[in-house]
This record gives structure tokens, sequence and C-alpha cells, in this order.
């Protein structure tokens, strides 16, 4: 923890990059609003309360947009949850409208913006047909993308309109009488010769955009990994093959593998627990849970971060009951 | 023969021929002996004719001619009657030349003083040669083949003119008739009234089995007391208010079909009797309480009696006709009304959802003023409108923006539902209503308001509506699932309807769900028509059960409260508006907190914040968090100073411990002169 790089830099910056900065300054507004609830039962145990919640990436339910823009553990947090919370709609099959996923959306964070929806259902449907329904998993990942690189992407999406007008952004532009000209994009004959750009010459250009700027951005040896496949590719090819790729997903850390984005058998157990609750509910088909499988507990609300995903495989291995879960969606 | 109907009231039984004012006719049997010496045909003898034929038959026996010569005249076909004197003498004003096979008139020669002349029963085709016989009183061509009447210009004394059963085709010719008492036209081909207006004497008018199909052109009879009319083809009448002596009409087997073309009927105070049988007027369910309403005057109808009791079964009908007409009539002004405001409703509404360009106002926005008492409540229909502030009349020219303020909204209670078209509609749940109409109301209808207006009105119509358990939705906006969290502070929705138009949220596949699912406390029954299965339940769960795990158990404890603390208090703040503080209210919010807490708390963080009150909610956090902000900078620079000089201590630290060491070292060197120091300083000390 006490790494000398940490101590290198210097106050702020070292702040900055953890974000701490933001955190204290949310807690302490928290605080302030809820003094009288609050003040019950005293200021130490909401800070341990909050922080808790910031770990387990619980604090950002129901929390306005732009705290949940605000850092990217915020982001990635916010996208576990939607998964967690909406994981049965794509685990039951229902392919949904752009509109609709942004209605989900909306019951986690009220105000979140349609743009960011709308340019999620873009990556997916190729910026084709956007009242096509969307299944949830190619949804999931493609809003990952978005949502987390989403200044990444912005600036991605400027190179790539140079490229396309011909212009490359690496080099340096001289102020000349027909520089204005520059900006223009081609007319589509010319440039969709062939479609898109090189993918060696953008991969240059993102290696520079990574390089450059602070805010995250996918791990610059994947990036290059996905454009090494290629020859040519366009925008909207690039990001579906960013939200295709197992490695960045991994690197992001927030979501399972797409294999297991229908797996949460804790998950599924609480909801075997609420659907026993029903009144009057007959229990045909569903199978009771294998309580030996896994340990019934409610998810712990104090202490670990969310349980590392790549090992979850390794507990469903050891029970026997797994199989079983994945039929019971078959409702 | 003379039909027996111009019998006398007191049917007297009289050899004589009265042929003055009363005619007092009577078919009587044949005193004996003339039947023995009657020859000629023994149908229904006629009366005058009777008398007549009585001495014919006394004067004539079985040989033709015996005492009315017919001799051949000089003027060829036509035969000349003579009589003999005695008969002359003993019947000088008589003549019956029925069923002589007649056909012409003959010329009747020294008969001056004749006053009854019978030629029924032959063929004369026209009437001729009786000009002469200018005492004529009474004149009978009954069932003959008259075509026109023509030949009685110069019987100016002429009162019972008997035309019946021939082929005539018009009145005419009747000018100096002046003296008329009875005409008779049965049987005859005529089709209209004319020619009759100098006839100021004539009481009984016979005009059955022709082919009239209308009557007017009546003024002039003034006298006129029978009217005859069967059997013709009349549809209506006229003019019957004119004749002020009509006590009898009869209008039997005619094609009157509604009352309003006999209406001049009702106008006529002399009518006492009428017919109407056989018309299609009779069949009808009203036929007859709508005569004896309208002809209070009658005293029988189609030859029955009027009695009491149907004229009282008359008025009493017809004043509740009259009642359910008003009634319709106000129900249909209401109906128009009430479509005209919906109009203007919808009409408002998709201006405000930017669904039509903006456009100056039509004319069709004729909603006239409405001043009608809101507070009047039957049992089934109140409508209110507010009063206008303004009247539209009179050509408003200026844009919609600039409109006055118009009927923009509507209220209704039918029954048991409530409706209400508008956002303005919404203040009226403020109103007063009685318990009695707010308990029978358990449909609640909202149409062209915005969800979330509705919304904050929710806790209002929880208390003024306490058995409302439908809600229905149209036109009104609902675009979010989130919406449906707002539902949830209701006391109990059995049924919820959301029309699809104006609420795109219908189109989501899973909004019947997440409404299932949010609302599970209140075991709804029918969603859009249809029964909730328990599967569907179950589906809601499933789908949704998780959101609600983490929405509860997953939050911090503070986060938890302050949501929750929020939903209590924005209804504490609606309950607080509506009525004062009353010491009933802190029981009821108790409760209701309490109920929040029992069901279903998983969900009730789920709640749902329309969009102004989100952003005011956000607007008022920025305060705060620029003084957050602030004060984290401040301690931030405190920290990063603190750690400056912790750093910078760090590093000066050896180098101060060393030089304080060899201070202090160098200070011991000399042990003497350091005790010798030390003790200076103790002394130096006091």
């Amino acid at each position: 923890m006490l790494s000398p790089e940490r101590l290198a830099l210097p106050d702020y910056e070292y702040l900055a990059q953890r974000h701490v900065l933001t955190y204290m300054e949310d807690a302490v507004c928290q605080l302030l609003e809820n003094k009288e609830d609050i003040s019950q039962y005293g200021v130490a145990r909401f800070f341990t309360e909050y922080f808790n919640s910031v770990c387990q990436g619980t604090h950002i339910l129901f929390r306005e947009f732009s705290f949940i823009q605000a850092t990217p553990h915020n982001r990635a947090s916010f996208l576990r949850a939607f998964w967690k919370c909406f994981r049965t709609v794509g685990k039951n099959g229902d392919l949904l409208t752009m509109r609709e996923y942004h209605c989900l959306l909306q019951l986690l964070c009220p105000d979140f913006p349609l743009e960011l929806t709308q340019k999620a259902a873009r990556i997916v449907l190729m910026d084709d047909a956007m009242d096509c329904l969307m299944s949830f998993s190619d949804f999931l990942f493609a809003f990952q993308i978005q949502f987390y690189y989403s200044e990444f992407l912005e600036s991605v999406a400027a190179i790539y309109q140079d490229l396309l007008a011909g212009k490359n952004p690496n080099t340096v532009i001289v102020p000349t009488s027909s520089s204005g000209q520059h900006r223009q994009r081609p007319p589509l004959g010319e440039a969709s010769l062939l479609e898109g750009v090189e993918a060696s010459l953008f991969s240059q250009c993102l290696e520079n955009l990574c390089d450059r700027h602070k805010y995250s951005c996918p791990p610059p040896a994947l990036v290059k990994e996905v454009l090494s496949n290629v020859q040519r590719l366009t925008f909207y090819g690039f990001l579906v093959a960013l939200s295709k790729h197992h490695g960045i997903n991994q690197a992001l850390g927030a979501l399972p593998d797409k294999g297991d984005l229908m797996h949460d058998p804790a998950m599924d157990e609480e909801l075997e627990r609420l659907l026993a609750q029903i009144p009057g509910l007959v229990n045909s088909a569903t199978a009771n849970p294998e309580a030996g499988c896994l340990p019934s507990r409610t998810p712990p609300r104090v202490g670990s971060p969310w349980r590392p995903l790549h090992h979850a495989r390794k507990v469903e291995a050891e029970s026997d009951g797994s199989t079983e879960e994945t039929d019971e969606s078959e409702t | 023969m003379i039909p027996g109907k111009y019998r006398s009231v007191s049917g007297r039984a009289a050899n004589n021929v009265n042929c003055g004012l009363h005619l007092v006719i009577q078919t009587s049997s044949l005193p004996e002996k003339s039947k023995v010496e009657f020859k000629l045909n023994k149908e229904t003898p006629s009366f005058s004719g009777r008398l007549l034929q009585h001495d014919l038959e006394r004067n004539y026996s079985s040989r033709q001619g015996d005492h009315i010569h017919l001799a051949s005249s000089s003027m060829p076909s036509f035969p000349i009657l003579q009589r003999s004197s005695e008969e002359k003498i003993l019947y000088s004003d008589r003549l019956t030349l029925e069923r002589q096979k007649l056909t012409v008139c003959p010329i009747i020669d020294g008969e001056e003083h004749l006053r009854l002349l019978n030629f029924q029963h032959n063929f004369i085709t026209r009437i001729q040669n009786i000009s002469n016989l200018q005492r004529l009183i009474f004149l009978d061509l009954y069932d003959n083949q008259i075509e026109e009447i023509s030949g009685l210009s110069t019987l100016r004394s002429l009162r019972v003119l008997l035309l019946g059963k021939n082929r005539i085709k018009r009145i005419s010719n009747l000018e100096n008739l002046k003296s008329l008492d009875v005409l008779d036209l049965h049987g005859n081909q005529i089709t209209k009234i004319e020619n009759v207006s100098h006839l100021c004497d004539l009481r009984v008018l016979n005009l059955a089995r022709n082919l009239l199909s209308h009557v007017d052109n009546l003024n002039g009879l003034d006298s006129l007391t029978e009217l005859n009319l069967r059997h013709n083809q009349i549809t209506f009448v006229r003019d019957v208010d004119n004749l002020p002596c009509l006590q009898r009409l009869f209008l039997s087997f005619n094609n009157i079909s509604t009352f309003e073309s006999v209406c001049c009927l009702a106008d006529s105070s002399s009518l006492s009797d009428i017919t109407f049988d056989g018309n299609p007027i009779a069949q009808e369910s009203w036929y007859k309480h709508t005569i004896l309403q309208n002809m209070m005057q009658l005293r029988q109808l189609d030859m029955k009696r009027v009695t009491e009791e149907e004229r009282r079964i008359a008025s009493v009908v017809a004043k509740k006709e009259e009642e359910k007409k008003r009634e319709s009539h106000k129900q249909s002004l209401l109906k128009e009304k009430k479509r005209l405001t919906i109009n203007n409703v919808a009409r408002k509404w998709d201006l405000q959802q930017n669904r039509i360009p903006n456009i100056a106002p039509n004319q069709d926005r004729k909603v006239s003023d409405s001043p009608q008492d809101p507070s009047q409540l039957h049992g089934s229909t109140v409508s209110a409108f507010p009063e206008e502030t303004g009247s539209l009349d009179s050509g408003l020219s200026n844009t919609l923006q600039g409109l006055s303020v118009t009927d923009t909204h509507l209220v209704e209670v039918d029954g048991d539902t409530l409706s209400l078209y508008g956002s303005g509609a919404l203040e009226s749940l403020d109103r007063n209503w009685s318990v009695q109409t707010a308990g029978m109301v358990t449909t609640v209808s909202f149409t062209f308001i915005e969800f979330d207006e509705i919304v904050q009105v929710l806790p209002k119509l929880k208390i003024k509506f306490p058995n409302s358990l439908h809600l229905k939705f149209k036109e009104t906006n609902l675009v979010m699932l989130q919406q449906f969290n707002a539902l949830a502070q209701l006391r109990r929705v059995d049924q919820l309807t959301i029309d699809p138009q104006g609420n795109p949220v219908v189109n989501f596949t899973l909004w019947k769900y997440y409404v299932l699912f949010r609302l599970s406390h209140f075991s709804m029954q029918k969603i859009n028509g249809t029964e909730v299965t328990q599967n569907d339940m179950i589906m809601a769960e499933r789908l949704f059960g998780i959101l609600a795990h983490v929405a509860s158990s997953e939050l911090p404890q503070y986060r938890l409260i302050s949501i929750l603390g929020d939903v209590r208090k924005k209804q504490f703040r609606y309950l607080l508006e509506t009525k004062g503080k009353k010491p009933g209210l802190v029981n009821e919010e108790n409760s209701d907190s309490k109920r929040l807490v029992g069901e279903n708390t998983n969900r009730a963080t789920l709640n749902y914040t329309t969009r102004d009150f989100y952003n005011e909610r956000l607007e008022e956090i920025k305060e705060k968090k620029k003084f957050c902000k602030m004060y984290m900078e401040d301690l931030v620079k405190e920290a990063t100073e603190i750690n400056m000089k912790n750093e910078a201590l760090q590093k000066l630290w050896p180098q101060m411990f060393i030089e304080l060491v060899r201070d202090a070292v160098i200070e011991i060197r000399n042990k003497n002169s350091y005790m010798k120091l030390c003790l200076q300083q103790i002394t130096d000390q006091k």
C-alpha cells in the first residue's frame, strides 16, 4: 500500500487520481442533507456506512446522474448494480427496445440521460433501425463501453471523423487560407470506396490518445489487439469489437463474462425466497435451490468488496445444483 | 233513398214532409194498403221520396204512365211530365220520379209550386229542365250518372241538394244557391273543395267517398255544423278553425298519420265529435291521449264518449311526455356542452404536447357562458363548468397563447365514475363533495392531464374518495415505468386501465409486470381489462424481485431512512396543504407510515419524484454541494499543509536530530563546567 510511487505524486494529484475528494465531498453533502436522521445514530457510524457502501458499490443506487458519472468506480458500480437488478429480465429472454432499457436505467437513476442509452443502442444496432429490439447481454456490454469510456469514445469519434475526412490528427496544422475546409466531411461518394478507416492508422492515433489523456481508457494493449485483427473498420464496428472483447470486460471488472452473465446464485436464492413469500404460490416446476450448494446468506453488508467475478465459476463447480438452476430460467 | 243520417233528433214519424228548416224525415213502414199496390222495387224506401211514392202508388197502378203521363214533347228525347189534376192538388209541392229509368230530366210542366223533386235511382246524366221550378227546396238526384253540377242557377230557394253516388268531378255552379242547407256529394270523384265559400247557411256537407287528398278552402261556411269526409285520401286538414259552428267532423278511413297534419282542429272551439278510425294515426300508441290533450273540447272520439278518466289520463301522459322531452333536450344540451369542452381540452392538450402547430383559434369555439352552480348534486349526472372570465363569441382574434380562460377542463360524476378532463379539473378535488357522492365513486378517470400533476393530488384523492378502486389513465403522458411507483401511496387499487392513447409506457413489454411488482401489496385484479393471474404475479416477482431486494437490503441504513423520510415528508406536506392541522391528522400520518413500513418495505424505496420536484431538489442540493466542496478544499488544504510540514519535518528531522545530539554532546563535553552551568540555571530559575 505504501508504495513509493504513491508517495511520489504531489498531494492534489494523488487525491484526484483516487477521487478521494469526490467521495469526501459527497459524504459531507449527504451528511448535511440528512442531518436529523443521521444525528440519531452518530456521525462516525455514518461515515463507516458510507465508505462501506462505496466499497461494495451500492452507493450509486438511486443517486443523481452527476454523481454516478463522477468517478470510474461509480460507473463500474452502477453497471454492476444494473446487471444485478435486471439480470432476471435478460434471463427471461425478453428483447426490449432502447426506450425500455432506458426506463430500467431510470429506475436506478431517475435522471439518467437518454443520449447515453441511445448511443449504446447505436453500438448494438450498428447505427441502424433504432427501434429494433435488443437482447440484454448485447445491450449491457455495449452500454458498459459507452458509459464507462464515454469521454474516450467521444475523442475516438472525433478522430474517426478526421480520418474519414482524410486528415491525420497527428500532423500539425499550419493555418492557411484553406484550413477551414479541412473539417468538412467529404461527400460520401468519395470516401466510401473503402468503408471505414485503416486500422493501423487508427490504432496509432488511439495510442496517442491514450497517452495524452488522463481519463480512463481501455488498456492500450487490448485496444491494439482489437485493431490488429482487421484491415479496415468502421467506427461502430470498432465499438462493437470493444464491447465484445472479453479482456476489456475483465479489465473493467464490473460485469461477469458473457457466458456467466445470467449466473448469480446468491441473488437467485434471494429470489426464490421472495417468490416463496407470495401468498398462495404453487411451487410447481421450480426446483428448490439446493441449499447445500451455497452458503445461504444474504450478501454481507459490511466488509468485502464485491465478490471477484472470475472466481464465481469455481464456486459453482463445487455445487451440484448449478445446472438445475440454469434450467429454472426456462420458465 | 235519403240516408237515415238526416234523421232528426226527435225522430218524429210524420207523414208530412216538412221541407223547412227542420228536415223531419223518417223511414216509416208503409201503410198497408199501399204495400199491396206497390209495384216498384221494394228497397229501403226513401222518405220524401217515399211519401211521394206513396202518392204515386195511389195514383199509379201497374200501368205505367197512368197518371204520370210522359208524353213526348216537341223537343226530341225530352219527355214531358204531366200529372193528373187531382194529384197536382193533393201533392202540389212534391214529385217523385224514382227508378223511372230516366236518362234525361223530363220537362215538368205546370208544376211551378213544386218544392220537392226526387230523381233517385235513374240514369240521368245532366241536370236540365228544372230551371222553371223556382220554388224548389229539395232536390234529390242520388244515384244517377251526373257528371257535372249545372242547371241549378235559378233554384235560389234550394235548401237540400242530394247529389250522392254520381260521377261529379268538381264542385261548381252553386253560386246562386245561397240558401243551401244540406249538400250531399258523397260517392263522387271530387278532388278538391272549392266554390263553396258563399254557402253561409250550409249546415251539413257530405264529401265522403270522394278523391280528396287534403282539406282546405273552408272559409265562408259559417253555419257548417257537420262535415263528413270519410273514405277519402286526406293527409292533412286545414282551415277547420275557420268554421265557427262545426261540431261534427268525420275523418274516418283517410290517410292522416300525424297530429301536426290536423293541428288546426285544436283551435276549433266548437268541435265536439270527431272520428279518426281507419287512419294510420289511430294505430299510434300516443293517438288517444294526444288527441284528447290537444282537443279538450271533444265529447266524442270515434263515436265513443270521452270520459273524464280518459281525459285525465291523457293530460297526465301528455305532461309526462312534455317533461321527458324537456329532460332529453336538457340532456342533449349538456352532452353538447360536454363534447365541446372535451374537444377544447383535447386541443389544448395536443398543443401542450406540441402535436399541432400553433394556429389562431378557430370559430367553432363557441363555448357559451355557463354559470351553472357546481354544487348541484343529483343522483345521476353532475357537470361542472367554471365560470368564464371573458366572452368568447365576440370574435377572438388573438393567438391561443393570449386566450382568455375558457372551458379548459371538465369534471363529471356519473354514478360511480369520476371523470376529470384537463389539468384544471384536478382543483375540483378540493371541493366539498358530499359524503354520499364521494362514497359512491369507485372509478376515477383522468384524461388530458399530465401524470406528474396527477401524482401531486393522489393524497387528496385518497382522502376524498376513499372507495376509488379503479383508476383509468388516458392521454396522461405516462412514459416511464418509474412513474408507477407513485401509485403505491394510494390505499388500494383493484383495477388499472392505461389507455395506449397518449401513454407510451404501454408499448413496453414489461410494463404490466412492473406494475404488478411494484403494486403487489394491492393484489390487483385487472389490468387493462385482463384478469391478473397467479402466473403474472410470479413472473413479475421473478423479473423484478431482485431489484426490490437490492433496493432494500443493499442500501446503507442512512439512505434507507432518508429516502423513506422524503416520501413521508412529501405526503405530510400534501396533507397539510389540504386541511389545516387537525388532531386526526397525526394519527393518519402515523398509520400511513406504519403501513409503509409494514407492507413490502423492500419496495418502499422505489419512488417516483416528478421531474420538477427532482430538479428542485437538485437545485437545493447545489448550494450544499458548493459548501461541501469549499469545506473539503479547506480541509484538504489543511491536510496537505500538514502533510507538507510533516514531510518537511521528516526530511529535516534527521539533520535536526544530529544537531541536537551534537549540541548536547558538546555541552556535556566538559563535565565540570556543565555542572556549573546547570546549577546556575536552576538558581536563575527562581
